[in-house]
């Protein structure tokens, strides 16, 4: 459905996008995942017409649209600022795609009203942008986005100006739609926990480049390096070498410390690696639900730093001596039945060497 | 406390004392027009609205009158486009010499209207186009077009250039995207921009003086003749149509597009 074939996007000296390919079949729904400046964005336009590529191709339904303006594209946009046309009522616009597209007038009323069922704002037809709450032009972006039943729906970051609460009831609602429509939709993020949640395929970027391109378990489970496995979820990074390398797993030196891990990537004895663990994945020992020592590969005894309470569990941030210090972070799910690990204290931690990922270092 | 309370009469002083002195000309015209007398004085003789049926008597102020307003139409007109276009030309696209442009653009302004003038004056004697009237209006709009990039900025800066994509994105043509889009977004603009050039060509003296001869004399032109030979109320009476035409077009401003958007656009 959409196709991006070694894409590259300079603005000056800066290259925003180097050398991007994806592919995305019709129906699914993919998330560029990424901190803000990685060239999402960029992306993003490039596909809707905005911006045109320096090198590469994109192709929609086969075709290539290098020479199509963005006004015969058939792409819906749901822009970060919305872009609701001011003097326009709700209906206004989102019958305005479809004048634009030379739709019967005859039939424009009852697909503005079955749109604006669709996003529930059946009531709000003659309230302009001003007069509505932040979700509700929301619903009236995503509405006037789709109207014209659009080959691909891009969103790019709409959620982001959005208190969390809404944010997160509107993340599901536009899964929502996007399956009920059925629409092709790629999706602009900075916001892990929406890619995970919206998409079926998540393509993590940095620095203009495409780091990682699977599906959500895939990239979660296995970062195939150590900016996705840094970005994604609460992970503990530390710098080690490989001291024995084998068939299966890998003994890994930090400090003065073997530990046993999951090797990502090509690693002979002696390369210096970034090791990664997530919090979830570390389990503190001196909480009798969590089992006993020898049901953990590594095991280490860490001194606590910082606990932070988030109402629904504890993150403790614990110092590691045998590890050079290196900081690991730790989850207790229950922290209103269980007794509290206060700064200083000495605590046992134990993890899996399947959880424990090492990846070839950065020169740099 | 006593502190607050003398800095308040100063303050309401200081502001009265203003006030004053920016309306004394004007309440002393007003005052003087309806007099009785034969000269213009002030406190006037009397009472009366004989000025004013003078002046309607009088086919050469109405003439004039009519002139002006035409010519004020002329320069309205012409502005509307040339005005709007070159703000949203100048903030929005990425123009060679834009710097300089927008320089260029306000210029007319900066440079002292008698030599606009006497520069228009041998640029239409050259075009063979002097002796006419719309000549003057474009001459006005020329002048004051820095007014009207001014409005026409004020809304465009304050637009977001993102809804242009979202229409593009819509599928509106270019030119679709402008009319449908932009131009409603800077209206307040151009509707404030408009009537700010409408009044200034309305009162606009020292460049018309150039442009016109005895056949096409305008309204400032006429009472500057006017008063060179017997000062007779009927100039004041003359003014105060001037003062209510100036009042409507606040008026006029005020509920078309609001007084706050055209203070702030300043």
């Amino acid at each position: 459905m959409v196709e991006i074939r070694d894409v590259s996007k300079a603005f000056g000296d800066v290259l925003a996008v180097d050398d991007a390919s994806l592919a995305l079949p019709k129906g699914e729904f993919l998330t560029i995942l990424g901190p803000s400046g990685c060239g999402k964005t960029t992306l993003l336009r490039m596909i809707a017409g905005f911006i045109r590529p320096n090198a590469g191709e994109i192709l929609i339904n086969g075709a290539a649209v290098d020479n199509v303006p963005p006004y015969r594209r058939s792409i819906g946009m749901v822009f970060q600022r919305l872009a609701l046309f001011p003097h326009m009522t709700a209906a206004q616009n989102v019958a305005y795609p479809l004048k634009m597209r030379g739709f019967d007038p005859v039939t424009i009323p009852d697909r503005v009203s079955e749109y604006l069922r669709l996003v529930r704002l059946d009531g709000f037809e003659k309230r302009r942008p001003q007069e509505l709450s932040g979700g509700q032009q929301q619903r009236v972006a995503i509405a006037r986005a789709l109207s014209f039943s659009p080959d691909l729906l891009l969103l790019d970051e709409p959620l982001s100006a959005l208190d969390k609460k809404l944010r997160e009831e509107m993340q599901l609602e536009f899964r929502r739609i996007q399956q009920e429509l059925g629409v092709t939709t790629i999706n602009v993020t900075h916001d892990q926990r929406e890619a995970l949640v919206m998409s079926d395929q998540i393509v993590v970027m940095s620095e203009g480049r495409i780091q990682q391109s699977d599906s959500p378990e895939a990239v979660y489970r296995a970062p195939s390096n150590r900016f996705v496995a840094n970005f994604i979820g609460l992970t503990a990074m530390f710098k080690g070498a490989v001291e024995v390398s084998g068939d299966g797993g890998i003994l890994v030196r930090v400090g003065d410390t073997a530990l046993k891990a999951r090797a990502q990537g090509e690693l002979g004895n002696g390369t210096a690696v970034d090791c990664a663990l997530r919090a979830e994945q570390v389990r503190i020992l001196d909480d009798p639900a969590n089992g006993d020592a020898t049901a953990f590969e590594n095991v280490v005894t860490g001194e606590v730093r910082q606990r932070i309470f988030e109402g629904d569990r504890m993150v403790y941030e614990i110092s590691v001596p045998a590890l050079a210090d290196a900081v690991l972070f730790a989850f207790d799910h229950d922290p209103l039945h269980h007794a509290e690990h206060r700064p200083q204290s000495q605590v046992k931690l134990g993890w899996n060497a399947r959880d424990f990922f090492a990846f070839p270092s950065d020169r740099t | 406390m006593s502190g607050g309370r003398s800095k308040a009469v100063v303050l309401w002083g200081l502001t009265v004392f203003s006030l004053v002195l920016l309306s004394f000309p004007t309440l002393i015209i007003i005052g003087a027009s309806f007099t009785s007398g034969d000269i213009i004085r002030f406190p006037p003789e009397g009472f009366s609205l004989r000025w004013y049926e003078r002046l309607w008597q009088l086919d050469s102020f109405k003439d004039a009158l009519l002139r002006t307003v035409y010519v004020s139409v002329v320069c309205t007109l012409v502005s509307i486009p040339a005005g709007t276009l070159a703000a949203l030309g100048i903030l929005r696209y990425r123009i060679r010499f834009r710097r300089s442009l927008q320089v260029y653009l306000l210029l007319p302004f900066t440079i002292p209207l008698v030599v606009s003038g006497l520069g228009m004056l041998i640029f239409f004697g050259e075009l063979r186009i002097l002796g006419s009237l719309w000549p003057v209006g474009v001459a006005l709009c020329v002048i004051n077009l820095p007014f009207m990039i001014w409005a026409v900025s004020a809304s465009a800066n304050a637009l977001d250039s993102e809804l242009e994509n979202a229409a593009a994105n819509c599928g509106a043509p270019p030119v679709v995207v402008f009319f449908t889009v932009t131009l409603p977004a800077v209206m307040p603009g151009v509707i404030t921009g408009a009537l700010l050039m409408f009044i200034l060509a309305f009162n606009e003296f020292l460049v018309s003086l150039f442009l016109v001869d005895s056949r096409i004399v305008t309204l400032p032109v006429q009472i500057y003749n006017s008063i060179r030979s017997v000062i007779t109320p009927d100039l004041a009476a003359v003014s105060v149509v001037y003062i209510l035409i100036a009042v409507l077009a606040v008026w006029l401003l005020d509920r078309l597009v609001g007084l706050e958007i055209f203070l702030r656009s300043k």
